[in-house]
């Protein structure tokens, strides 16, 4: 993987975890900050599992 | 009772009653319509019910029937892709309905709510529930090949 590619995958997989946290704290009820760590983390790990599925539907 | 009981009332009594029986009976393409309308009129009639009682907590419902019913639909448009090519469903009159009809309930509870996050989470619900509901009405009628060839 050339470091072009590794900053593209970086920044694909970031900007998902951004749109993934916005979503999450949109759902849930009350925010605060265990909520906020929870759904960093959760959104950290769905970031890389839409981008596994992006690249199976899409190619890379 | 207040009028977003007796809205959700009717829904759940009228539209969903009848998807019950058009599921029940019938041929094959009137069957997976209204299979697919039944969710599709749930999720507005769950959404009024939140807002008659008060109940935050029954949006989520919403939001999980909003999701889980067009992808429900989309795996029988797939099990079903042979027997329905023949004779594929046209049911674009209940289909842009049963839309119009989440749209309005969202629009409606969105104006109840006014500005925030619930709003935010309502309009996603809405997107999920309308977008979902067409797709998975074009689904079934044949729209997309990858459907049938898998």
């Amino acid at each position: 993987m050339s470091p072009r590619t590794a900053l593209l995958a970086l920044a694909e997989i970031l900007a998902w975890w951004a749109a993934l946290t916005v979503l999450w704290l949109v759902l849930i009820s009350t925010v605060d900050t265990l909520e906020l760590a929870v759904g960093a983390g959760a959104a950290g790990a769905a970031a890389v599992a839409a981008r596994a599925a992006r690249r199976a539907v899409s190619g890379p | 009772m207040n009028g977003w009981t007796l809205t959700a009332a009717l829904v759940l009594g009228g539209g969903v009653g009848a998807t019950l029986w058009g599921v029940a009976t019938g041929p094959l393409r009137r069957r997976v319509v209204a299979q697919n309308l039944s969710t599709a009129l749930a999720c507005p009639a769950l959404l009024l019910l939140s807002q008659g009682y008060d109940r935050p907590s029954y949006v989520d419902l919403a939001l999980v029937l909003a999701l889980l019913g067009p992808v429900g639909t989309l795996v029988f448009a797939r099990l079903l892709s042979g027997e329905l090519a023949g004779d594929p469903p046209r049911a674009q009159g209940v289909t842009w309905a049963a839309a119009g009809l989440g749209a309005a309930v969202v629009l409606a509870l969105c104006v109840a709510v006014g500005p925030g996050r619930a709003m935010a989470k309502l309009l996603v619900v809405g997107a999920l529930l309308v977008g979902g509901n067409l797709v998975a009405s074009r689904a079934l009628s044949g729209g997309f090949r990858e459907v049938s060839r898998g």
